[in-house]
């Protein structure tokens, strides 16, 4: 004779594949997340390996006035396009075109008042609204340099050392390489790997305790030959079998993906092998299961379907933010982040990315701290389906 | 054989059974008469043990349900007031799930629904999912399920609600069959027709407790009214004045 328990997985497991909007959202989240990393990921190294400076664009009105200038800006990489003058609105309308960082208007008394060591008028006409990044920045820094170079050729025309002008030298050091500004966000991506396990067993669990009651087929089943702690166990099992399953699936995907992409360019790596991989996935393991256990013991509680759907919505959350939370502190792996469920399996997969030898310890600490607190979950729904309270709010 | 002696059962202030007390015999259908509010379904979920009395006794077959709910509920056929059916299972996978909670062999079910199936004339539902079905159906599907690891017991909370003439007919004929086997059927009806016709034993409660148990022609003879449904108001009225 089977167990009734495995009697009621295999009911739950086959209502659950019928329900046609649970899997297609369970095939939505298998899909979804590895490619809004893939896709995400896929951005940052294409900005990262295009060449820092393209060439910068610039729309110069009156070039013929200034030649020095014009010379320092091909030096400086950055493409001067004469042009005719223009009025105020084909100014504007030419920066909206975003073939040009900016427009500078070199007055017709420019040579005049610089030749007469008068402040020479330049105007720089640019688009606040177009996010050019650093390329406007660096048109303006060959404007101070031009302005600077010149005060100096004139204070040493007047035996004035230029020195006396720079009473401080400012040398700029660079630390950051795209690899560290990406840290963050390549953590945050991790820990997102592990939200769809909260997502895939959340309609069975609703579905198999508020929709049974709200459907008033819980008292004929809690009427049964079986015991409560039976009952609800096939029903939390099911859950974990699908968030398995799901998780299975999207992780085989998200593999896919990353070994694809050339991680590499951005200084991060995906060093799992398939072995790592399997053991990844048994630590997650008991993950679906308190996934699954904690969301039955929500959903039956809550007063109809739609108060267990809007509650264990909200109450996945806590779960979720050590996943999502926690890599944006930028904290140092350290053994307690093994002990905390989610958490442990968001570090296990990012350190194994990195190709750090772990040892066996971690594994076990994952895959029994997320054990207990999924059996802890699955006793607290055993008894409460036993009470005699709760048979009073069927 | 169900015996009841004395059960109470208090919810806070609210005292839902008051000492209730009868006996249903096996061969016997046993109609329970009470007005909305008497305590009946707090009575039945008593007999099955997903409540606990407190005070008072119950043997099912001489097994109480507070202390073995799993063995008396292995022979009882418990049909709710209220239920609902797995709109993604068909008629024949709803019957295999209970009958597989209940213990049943895969192919002593298989043999169990053919002969369920017959007797309440529900063939033609077998293979369809219970999506859709009317009232008389979904009765019958939970009738069927009620009868199908054949329960020496019976409980049945208004099995007749919703139910056509030809199907009235059908749950006729299980019941008299199920008795003519030796069952013990209680009944909770408000149907006194329904009463006249089968119940060889009527068990009137009111408040929680047991105002009168006898047959119907004993009920008859006591309030000295020939109607039943007379009688039965005037049990109940009676009750209602002592308290």
């Amino acid at each position: 004779m089977k167990s009734k328990l495995l009697i009621v997985l295999a009911k739950e497991w086959k209502d659950a594949l019928r329900d046609k909007r649970a899997m297609a959202l369970l095939a939505l989240f298998v899909v979804m997340y590895p490619l809004m990393i893939g896709f995400m990921l896929n951005r940052i190294i294409s900005r990262s390996t295009t060449p820092e400076r393209e060439g910068i664009e610039l729309t110069v009105v009156g070039a013929e006035r200034a030649p020095t200038l014009m010379t320092m800006f091909k030096q400086k990489n950055i493409n001067v396009h004469a042009s005719e003058p223009l009025t105020e609105d084909a100014t504007g309308a030419l920066l909206r075109t975003r073939k040009t960082v900016g427009l500078l208007k070199i007055d017709a008394a420019f040579s005049e008042n610089y030749a007469a060591m008068r402040p020479a008028r330049v105007e720089l006409w640019f688009d606040s609204a177009v996010d050019n990044g650093h390329k406007l920045d660096e048109v303006e820094d060959v404007l101070r340099k031009y302005g600077t170079a010149v005060a100096s050729a004139r204070l040493l025309a007047h035996g004035v050392s230029p020195v006396t002008l720079m009473p401080v030298a400012v040398q700029r050091y660079d630390t950051g390489t795209s690899a560290s500004r990406s840290g963050v966000l390549i953590g945050a991506m991790m820990g997102s790997f592990f939200v769809p396990v909260f997502m895939f067993c959340l309609s069975t669990a609703v579905d198999g305790t508020a929709g049974e009651r709200e459907r008033r087929s819980l008292e004929v089943l809690m009427a049964q030959p079986v015991r409560a702690a039976q009952l609800i166990g096939g029903k939390i099992l099911c859950g974990t079998a699908l968030a398995a399953v799901g998780f299975g699936l999207e992780l085989m995907f998200a593999h896919g993906i990353l070994k694809w992409l050339p991680l590499e360019e951005i200084g991060m790596s995906w060093r799992l092998t398939v072995a790592d991989l399997g053991l990844v996935y048994l630590t997650t393991l008991p993950l679906c299961l308190f996934a699954a256990a904690f969301e039955t013991a929500l959903a039956m509680n809550a007063k109809s379907f739609r108060e267990a759907q809007s509650t264990v919505s909200l109450a996945v959350m806590v779960p979720i933010i050590p996943a999502v939370i926690v890599p944006t502190l930028d904290l140092q792996t350290a053994a307690w982040m093994y002990d905390v469920p989610v958490l442990s399996q968001i570090t296990l997969l990012r350190e194994l990315a990195k190709g750090q030898a772990l040892g066996l310890l971690p594994y076990v600490q994952a895959f029994a701290t997320s054990l207990v607190a999924g059996l802890a979950c699955y006793a607290f729904a055993a008894r409460r389906l036993g009470s005699e309270k709760y048979v009073l709010s069927v | 054989m169900i015996e009841v002696k004395d059960v109470s059962k208090t919810f806070g202030a609210v005292r839902a059974l008051d000492g209730v007390a009868f006996t249903a015999r096996d061969g016997q259908i046993t109609g329970l008469l009470g007005p909305n509010g008497a305590g009946k379904t707090t009575l039945l979920r008593t007999l099955v043990g997903l409540l606990q009395r407190d005070s008072g006794s119950i043997a099912v077959d001489g097994v109480d349900p507070a202390a073995e709910p799993l063995r008396v509920r292995q022979n009882i056929g418990l049909l709710t007031d209220q239920f609902g059916l797995y709109e993604r299972l068909s008629t024949r996978e709803y019957l295999t799930y209970f009958g597989e909670l209940n213990g049943m062999a895969k192919a002593d079910i298989r043999s169990r629904i053919a002969e369920v199936a017959a007797l309440l004339g529900m063939d033609d539902i077998l293979a369809r999912r219970s999506k859709g079905f009317s009232q008389g159906q979904r009765i019958k599907v939970a009738l069927a399920r009620t009868l199908l690891h054949r329960p020496r017991h019976l409980l049945l909370d208004e099995p007749s609600r919703g139910l056509d003439v030809m199907s009235t007919r059908a749950l006729r004929r299980a019941l008299e069959a199920l008795r003519a086997d030796g069952c013990c059927v209680i009944m909770a009806t408000h149907v006194m027709q329904e009463v006249v016709h089968l119940c060889d034993d009527v068990v009137v409660i009111a408040k929680g407790r047991t105002v009168a148990q006898g047959t119907p022609a004993q009920l008859c003879e006591r309030t000295g009214i020939s109607n039943l449904e007379d009688a039965f108001v005037s049990l109940v009225g009676e009750e209602g004045i002592v308290a």
